[in-house]
């Protein structure tokens, strides 16, 4: 039976940066996933992500991954891909089913990075062809190239449900609403305000009633909830789509630790049943290890770190890293975590109700309910400010552990501060020269810049913009406000696709002075956008 | 545990509700009647539901329905899905074949 230092079961974020970092240190690693190609659910974040630069911030999420997989493989991590580990045994023996034949193999340490599956409701009609997970419609959009239809509806509103949704738009697809039984919108404010100014309508407080068709989805309808989550008779309404997409939350795939006589706990704000672990991530069973969405659902971001510190705390355990450089590495990595774990949406925060920021600023109740920012409440937050010439105005008022805007700025003109999480200040002493490099790093797509001198009656805005295909020069459409209702006729005055705003394209349009506060997206024809 | 031994006395009358043909488990297609129906026959914990109708032992083992099944059963019993504790996990985590479960190779 082979021997190996330590085996990683799944090459997600999290083992796969546990693999570099193990191999880093001299261990003999093996890394098993069942899926036929590495990465896990990184390969398909096409976006953005959040967090400072020691995160990665404004680094879309394949690209995280393309890394860490060249990282592997120059440290000669062994991948196996179309590998199923289907069980863990007394003594850390693994049993791998790979094509058709099983193995046996066994690691002085092994650690669990088995990710997440998707949470189901049951509602009539649930089991039609055209209802899916978000996560699976993202797998289908981004891995594949597969539309999985024209007319979708998305039931959740957190990050899942926003991210899928604004990806589905821009694979072309129509998106029909959002609905949450919630009554405020579960994800980033920021991730919301960019679908809502394509006038997508957020259903809160509202369920899915059922699913129609006989042998795929045809329509669908959703009504209002009362106190109970049950629908109001009454309030349903029936509404056109081919596609139902669900995105109610992920659960921990922990049942292989389970069987390896883990200690488990189940724990809501873990989204499920999970192993008792130390700070190491270390489990009852000494020497096997668990991070990422196993260990409680979080981010990409937060599971590349703990799979860092388990094979930092595996390497120290087998004797390839002193005590010493061990125990700094791991604080290290520990404080990086914390970081990450702050702010608003920080796990801790799970289901409270948040009524200010931690600047003491009133959260837009707009924004939470409908998705978009009231245009008169977005001058109480410090990214706002008017001067003369161009300057960038910041619709990002959630604290959320990002700051990508303040690093990238040549002028520093934007001030997060060493707090990740607060919001970013426009200085208004700062000359800002209109680079736009603000407005393409903007994980969010938050940050807009305004002119309103462009002339004696116009005004110019320049917003991020991540369609194709981009309007022409000269282009005359529509200019929609936050809430997605056209407001003026807008020209594009020029579209920038700088390299260095990685595919964010900047689109300047110019509008009517009085609409420069108004302006936030633009539509080339008004028909395609709700009235 | 205990306060489930105290609802196994306690027995469940049965009475349909409108939603009872909904398929719940969709790889072994059972319906959330049958679990409810399940409770009243006795069956107090996840374990004893899969055992005594298949439900989570199909094709995905559970990923779908494991949350589904939780709920209606705690529902029925009056108890948080949180307290029922979750079925034991089992090897293979996912189906294998039999011809390949058989065929250990060398290395
Ligand atoms: C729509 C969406 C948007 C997101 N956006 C962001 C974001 O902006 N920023 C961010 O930081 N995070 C984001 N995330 C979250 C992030 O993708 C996950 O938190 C992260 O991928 C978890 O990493 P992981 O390594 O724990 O698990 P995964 O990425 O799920 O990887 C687990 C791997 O284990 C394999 N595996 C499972 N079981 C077995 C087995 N028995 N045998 C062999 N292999 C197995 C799987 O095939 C998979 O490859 C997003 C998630 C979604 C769904
Ligand atoms: S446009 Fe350029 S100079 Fe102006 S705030 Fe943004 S990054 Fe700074
Ligand atoms: S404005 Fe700054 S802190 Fe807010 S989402 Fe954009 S980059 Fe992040």
């Amino acid at each position: 039976m082979k021997r190996y230092d330590m085996i990683i079961v799944g090459a997600g974020p999290a083992g796969l940066s546990a693999a570099v970092e193990a191999a880093k240190h001299g261990m003999c690693v093996a890394v098993f996933d069942e899926n036929a190609k590495p990465g896990g659910q990184l390969f398909k974040q096409i976006h953005k992500f959040f967090g400072s630069k020691e995160h990665q911030a404004k680094v879309r999420g394949f690209r995280i991954g393309e890394a860490l997989l060249k990282q592997a493989n120059e440290l000669g991590v062994e991948v196996l891909l179309n590998a199923v580990v289907t069980g863990i045994y007394a003594d850390k023996e693994v049993i791998v089913r790979h094509n058709d034949t099983v193995r046996h193999v066994k690691g002085d340490t092994i650690l669990v990075a088995t990710g997440a599956s998707e949470n189901m409701i049951a509602f009539p009609g649930w089991t039609l062809p055209g209802v899916m997970g978000a996560g699976a419609a993202q797998t289908m959009i981004n891995l594949h190239g597969v539309l999985p239809g024209k007319r979708v509806l998305m039931v959740g509103s957190g990050n899942v449900g926003l991210v899928v949704s604004y990806q589905l738009m821009q694979c072309g697809c129509e998106l029909v609403g959002i609905v949450d039984v919630a009554k405020k919108i579960g994800g980033y404010g920021v991730h919301a305000a960019k679908i809502a100014r394509c006038g997508v309508p957020f259903y809160m407080g509202h369920t899915i009633v059922r699913a129609e068709g006989t042998d795929h989805v045809t329509g669908v309808v959703i009504g209002e909830v009362d106190e109970a989550y049950q629908c109001i008779s009454g309030t349903e309404k029936q509404l056109d789509v081919d596609t139902v997409c669900i995105a109610v939350g992920l659960s921990p795939m922990s049942q292989l630790l389970d069987m390896a006589g883990c200690q488990m706990q189940t724990v809501s704000a873990k989204g499920g049943t999970v192993p008792v672990c130390n700070a190491d991530g270390e489990t009852s069973v000494e020497g096997l290890y668990v991070a990422g969405d196993v260990s409680g659902i979080e981010e990409a971001s937060s599971a590349m770190i703990e799979g860092r510190i388990a094979a930092i705390s595996a390497a120290r355990k087998l004797g390839y890293l002193g005590e010493a450089p061990a125990s700094e590495e791991i604080s290290k990595l520990q404080a990086s975590l914390e970081a990450l774990r702050q702010g608003m949406f920080a796990p801790g925060n799970r289901g409270k109700i948040i009524e200010q920021t931690e600047e003491g600023i009133r959260i837009s109740n707009s924004l939470l309910t409908k998705g978009y920012l009231e245009e008169q409440e977005i001058e109480r937050f410090p990214g706002f400010h008017t001067q003369k010439g161009i300057h960038p105005v910041i619709e990002c008022t959630q604290n959320i552990p990002c700051n990508p805007c303040q690093d990238v700025c040549p002028r520093h003109c934007i001030m997060v501060g060493d707090n990740i999480t607060a919001l970013p200040v426009v200085d208004e002493n700062s000359a800002c020269s209109g680079c736009g490099l603000c407005v393409a790093s903007c994980s969010g797509q938050a940050i807009f810049l305004v002119n309103d001198s462009y002339d004696q009656t116009h005004a110019s805005v320049t917003i991020p913009y991540e369609f194709l295909p981009l309007p022409a020069v000269g282009t005359i459409g529509v200019a929609l406000d936050r809430s997605g209702n056209p407001v003026c006729e807008a020209e594009v005055l020029s579209v920038k696709a700088n390299p260095a705003f990685d595919k964010t394209n900047l689109l300047t349009m110019k509008v009517p002075k009085e609409m420069s506060q108004k302006a936030r997206f633009f539509a080339v024809k008004s028909s395609e956008q709700k009235g | 545990m205990k306060e489930h031994e105290n609802l196994r006395v306690k027995p469940i009358q049965w009475h349909s509700e409108p939603d009872d043909d909904l398929i719940i488990c969709r790889c072994e297609e059972i319906t959330k009647g049958e679990i409810r129906k399940a409770v009243c026959d006795g069956m107090v914990t996840i374990k004893e539901i899969r055992r005594y109708l298949r439900t989570g032992m199909g094709l995905c083992q559970g990923q779908t329905c494991g949350k589904l099944v939780k709920g209606i059963v705690a529902k029925e019993l009056g108890v948080k899905p949180d307290d029922l504790e979750p079925a034991t996990g089992r090897a293979p985590v996912r189906p294998v074949e039999m011809q390949v479960l058989g065929k250990e190779s060398e290395e």
